[in-house]
């Protein structure tokens, strides 16, 4: 097709009266290569050239050099590369957790790839447990459950047209160990069906259109490595007792007062919901009915609207959700009997 | 008489011919150049003649010519229109001059412009070139041979 195009431009350029006219349709005839992929494989590349000169007689000969006619072969060449914006926040146990890759076939021909994961690799906190690698098999670059396509390696192989790309997740779960601000890394490489090797390595005959498949500077194994971060709040309880004695001091006797205090302290990324602080009367004493605090603000002890409660046996104080960072602090007290 | 006439008549597309092209050659050769370790581990470029190239390939296109005839050629005029698949790479023989609109208008690089779709024109880059062709201002004289090459990359 490209050839033909040229072959009417080289006898168009011996009729020079028809020269302009030839060209434009010939320009018109050329493909623009809409690939940088490059010249798709098994295209014939072919070189003529043509030389004119004076006759003796005044007129004008022309000569056309010999064909050189050479075949692109196929190049093949996948990257992969992690197209989530930042580490994929998940929680510690979370499960199906995605991670977005983007598998290009960056070759000259139509080419399957057999997808790999990688989960035990350094540089990271955690090894998050890969479930699955899923097709976005309705092409919107999402994660949709149901929807795309788990994948099973020689069954539904992505295949991809030079320059196309698809979108592959890889779903894990992240280790209940994890703590806070973990980093954990997961690999999804894409392997040629033809072949891998150094570049440059060539399979005889595998090519589209007929002719080799060479090894291209990807080696034929793309790859990349994508993070998840787990985010997690944690709580620290610390419990402390203060007495007073009937006759001013601190003397653990009959009718003094022990003021526990609680302080609930959320660290980590995140919050802490329904955060619930319950202590029970210790043996021996008493409560002192409506002796619950928090931050300073006393409480009834009706299970109410406001937050404590006092349930015969013990103490409750509903703190709902707690953001990291913040203390909340409760106190009771009992009569030593 | 009327004998000569005929011959006359014969005679002149006779020299037309022997003139024509028994005395001008023209060959085309193109070579992929490929760096590979040379002796002592030095990078060279090897030149080979291919049969199979592969995107992104850098191809030397070499046009040789030659004057058989007994006359000095004048006017000696060589085009080669770039190869579709092949980008135009520069390192051209000089006094080369160039087309980027499938041959319809001629001129060194730097004063062709390329319209563009938006509107206006900008100034052709070597990706741009259609043809390549070299007017030789002086004749070629007989028996005399030579040369003229270009580099390009297989796209």
């Amino acid at each position: 097709m490209r050839y033909q195009a040229m072959g009417a431009e080289s006898s168009a350029f011996v009729k020079k009266t028809m020269l302009a006219a030839a060209a434009v349709m010939a320009a018109g005839a050329i493909a623009t290569p809409a690939s940088a992929a490059g010249t798709t494989a098994g295209t014939t590349i072919s070189n003529v050239a043509t030389a004119t000169y004076d006759l003796p007689n005044g007129g004008s000969g022309t000569i056309q050099s010999n064909v050189v006619t050479i075949k692109v072969d196929e190049l093949i060449n996948v990257t992969v590369a992690w197209h989530d914006p930042g580490d994929v926040v998940g929680p510690a146990g979370g499960t199906n957790q995605v991670l977005s890759f983007t598998v290009t076939n960056g070759g000259n021909g139509t080419e399957a790839f057999t997808l790999g994961t990688v989960a035990a690799l350094g540089g990271d906190d955690f090894d998050p447990t890969i479930t699955a690698i899923v097709l976005d098999t309705n092409g919107n670059g999402a994660y949709d459950p149901g929807v795309d396509t788990v994948y099973v390696p020689g069954t539904n192989d992505p295949t991809l047209a030079p320059d196309q790309s698809t979108t592959v997740f890889i779903l894990s779960t992240l280790p209940l160990s994890a703590a806070d601000g973990n980093r954990g890394r997961a690999e999804l490489s894409a392997t040629s069906k033809k072949g891998t090797g150094t570049p440059g390595t060539s399979f005889a005959g595998k090519g589209q259109g007929g002719g080799n498949a060479v090894v291209g500077a990807t080696g034929g194994k793309g790859q990349a490595d994508g993070f998840y971060k787990v985010l997690k709040a944690s709580v620290a309880f610390v419990k402390s007792a203060a007495v007073a004695d009937p006759f001013g001091g601190t003397s653990q006797v009959p009718g003094a007062t022990i003021t526990y205090t609680l302080a609930a302290t959320v660290s980590g990324t995140g919050n802490i919901a329904n955060l619930k602080v319950t202590d029970s009367v210790p043996a021996g004493t008493t409560y002192k009915s409506g002796s619950i605090t928090l931050d300073g603000t006393a409480l009834t002890d009706a299970a109410d609207s406001d937050a404590g409660s006092f349930s015969g046996t013990g103490i409750a104080v509903n703190l709902g959700t707690v953001a990291t960072g913040a203390t909340r602090t409760v106190t009771f007290k009992v009569t030593i009997n | 008489m009327k004998i000569l006439a005929i011959l006359l008549a014969f005679a002149a597309p006779a020299a037309a011919l022997a003139a024509g092209s028994d005395h001008v050659s023209l060959a085309s050769h193109v070579f992929v150049e490929h760096v590979k370790p040379g002796p002592g581990g030095k990078p060279e470029i090897v030149r080979d003649e291919p049969k199979v190239v592969t995107p992104g390939d850098r191809l030397l296109f070499e046009l040789s010519y030659r004057n058989a005839g007994a006359d000095p050629a004048t006017g000696f005029v060589i085009t080669d229109p770039i190869p579709a698949s092949v980008a135009f790479a520069g390192d051209e023989s000089a006094g080369a001059i160039f087309s980027v609109d499938g041959g319809r208008t001629w001129g060194p690089l730097a004063v062709l412009r390329v319209a563009q779709s938006t509107g206006g024109s900008r100034p052709a880059a070597f990706s741009d070139v259609t043809h390549i062709r070299w007017v030789f201002a002086r004749p070629i004289p007989a028996g005399a041979t030579g040369s003229v090459s270009f580099r390009g990359v297989v796209k």
